[in-house]
């Protein structure tokens, strides 16, 4: 049969399972981060200890590379599969309901690519501020960057403070629907998980946004 | 009962179509909503009118041909029910209902309440079936086929294919419709042979003829006369993930 990769990732469900794999991977790779970004509740030292050893880190070049990769697959995909979705219902309905009965549509599920496309500008801007912020020198040691005092200084402005919270319950929005939808996407389907995915989804996302959203937060009440 | 009627009408698939409002006079809670349409369409042709069209035959939830949206839900209220099986007695004296045909590119509007799904019967002919010629038919014992296999496999195949779930979804997605067809296929021992070239052509066809993807929002699960569920899309997918790792053909 012709089916070179391309055309068969650019179909409906080929689309979807691009989307559903880097949103996943992307929704990985955001456990990761808070879990280390969490270290800032641990005190200054720690805190640059693990920024360092993670900027220091050979492979943190082909990784971020990687990173930068999922976002513009599952950007770009969403994006296009959102016009295509757009075309296949030219006429509008006068009238149209919500099901109810067994639907999953939530707000979240209705708002993806307002979200998406909001998350997308707030980490243009957040990587500028911290990855290309300010920069300054540990006291203790010459080579280590002092990224806690970048974090304490961005966070001192309620202004950032509202501004990050504000997106990082954004980020949860787009997971509460998210995660399940991901998992449906690429195939998962099990008599007893996937009934409770919708309700993990939630969970998840709630602790996900919440850590997040948390940080700045503590930073500004705490110094 | 008196039901007011907010109904789309169109003459044909390039006139321009518009609401016109008609009161349903003497309903009887006992009356299915196309006997409801029934008597004001007698009433229309009295008065030298045309009927409103919409499309049904069996008239008992089993055929597929009936369907439209009730008050921005396809096939109205009900769950599990086509709209020839809904009854008046669901609504209240002096309601007001908003009657429109499916919408989805790949489904035009033919005349009023009527739309062209002939799309869906595409879908079939890409690979909706098995061509391999099996022989004289085996012993009903000699194939086995287990029991989640063949009730999963049953239910897939209930699919009637009226098309609510393309008018239910935002992206007017076929998903459910054409995943429930691979699926009937995918998990009994008929379908193996033909297994990834199906499931590739069938969504290559539904693509074509214009549908959406899914977004996993189930709206069409909940409005499925036959409550096929969506866990056939998730089959879909992996059916599809594994012909694209896998396919030699
Ligand atoms: C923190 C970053 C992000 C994470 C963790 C994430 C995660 C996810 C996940 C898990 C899904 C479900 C996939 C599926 O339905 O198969 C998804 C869907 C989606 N994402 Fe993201 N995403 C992120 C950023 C973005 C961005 C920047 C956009 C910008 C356009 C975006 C737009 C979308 C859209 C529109 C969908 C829904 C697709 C559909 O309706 O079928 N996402 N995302
Ligand atoms: S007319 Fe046959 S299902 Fe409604």
């Amino acid at each position: 049969m012709s089916s070179p990769i391309r055309r068969v990732l650019s179909s409906t469900v080929g689309t979807k399972l691009l989307i559903g794999l880097t949103g996943l991977a992307l929704f990985v790779y955001l456990i990761i981060h808070l879990a280390g970004n969490a270290l800032i509740f641990a005190g200054q030292d720690a805190f640059n200890v693990y920024a360092h050893a993670l900027i220091s880190n050979p492979l943190i070049i082909p990784l971020e590379i990687g990173l930068l990769l999922l976002f513009l697959v599952h950007i770009y995909k969403a994006i296009t599969n959102y016009v295509k979705n757009l075309a296949a219902r030219p006429e509008a309905y006068d009238k149209k309901a919500y099901a109810g009965h067994t639907s999953r549509k939530s707000v979240a599920s209705s708002t993806m690519i307002v979200t998406g496309i909001i998350v997308a500008v707030f980490l243009i801007i957040h990587v500028k501020q911290f990855k290309f912020g300010s920069y300054y020198q540990t006291v203790a040691d010459a080579g280590v960057r002092d990224l806690y005092r970048t974090e304490i200084e961005v966070f001192s402005n309620p202004f950032w403070v509202a501004f990050y919270v504000m997106a990082t319950l954004l980020v949860g929005l787009h997971l509460r629907h998210g995660i399940a939808s991901g998992f449906q996407s690429i195939g998962f389907d099990h008599p007893m998980y996937t009934r409770r995915l919708t309700m993990w989804s939630l969970v998840l996302a709630v602790i996900i946004s919440g850590g997040l959203a948390a940080i700045p937060v503590w930073v500004y009440f705490t110094h | 009962m008196r039901i007011f009627l907010k109904v789309w009408r169109q003459a044909s698939p390039d006139a321009q179509g518009r609401f016109v409002d008609y009161t349903a006079e003497d309903v009887s809670p006992d009356m299915s909503f196309l006997e409801m349409l029934d008597v004001v369409n007698e009433r229309l042709i009295m008065q030298g009118e045309d009927p409103i069209a919409f499309d049904s035959d069996c008239r008992e939830g089993i055929c597929g041909t009936c369907g439209f949206m009730v008050s921005g839900i396809a096939h109205g209220p009900d769950p599990g029910t086509t709209v020839c099986q809904l009854h008046m007695r669901r609504f209240k004296d002096g309601m007001r209902l908003t009657l429109e045909p499916w919408r989805a590119r790949a489904f035009q509007v033919l005349k009023d309440l009527v739309v062209d799904r002939s799309a869906f019967d595409r879908i079939i002919q890409a690979g909706g079936y098995t061509s391999v010629n099996v022989g004289g038919a085996p012993d009903g014992n000699a194939v086995l086929v287990g029991k989640t296999a063949s009730d999963k496999a049953m239910d897939s195949a209930a699919c009637i294919g009226c098309g609510a779930c393309v008018a239910a979804c935002k992206n007017a997605s076929a998903a459910l419709f054409t995943s429930a067809k691979i699926s009937q296929m995918a998990l009994l021992p008929q379908g193996q042979v033909e297994r990834f070239q199906r499931v590739v052509k069938m969504v290559d066809r539904h693509d074509e003829e214009g549908f959406g993807s899914c977004s996993n929002e189930g709206e069409c699960e909940a409005v499925c006369p036959k409550e096929i569920p969506i866990t056939n899309i998730a089959r879909m997918n992996r059916e599809y993930f594994r012909a694209l790792l896998f396919s030699r053909d």
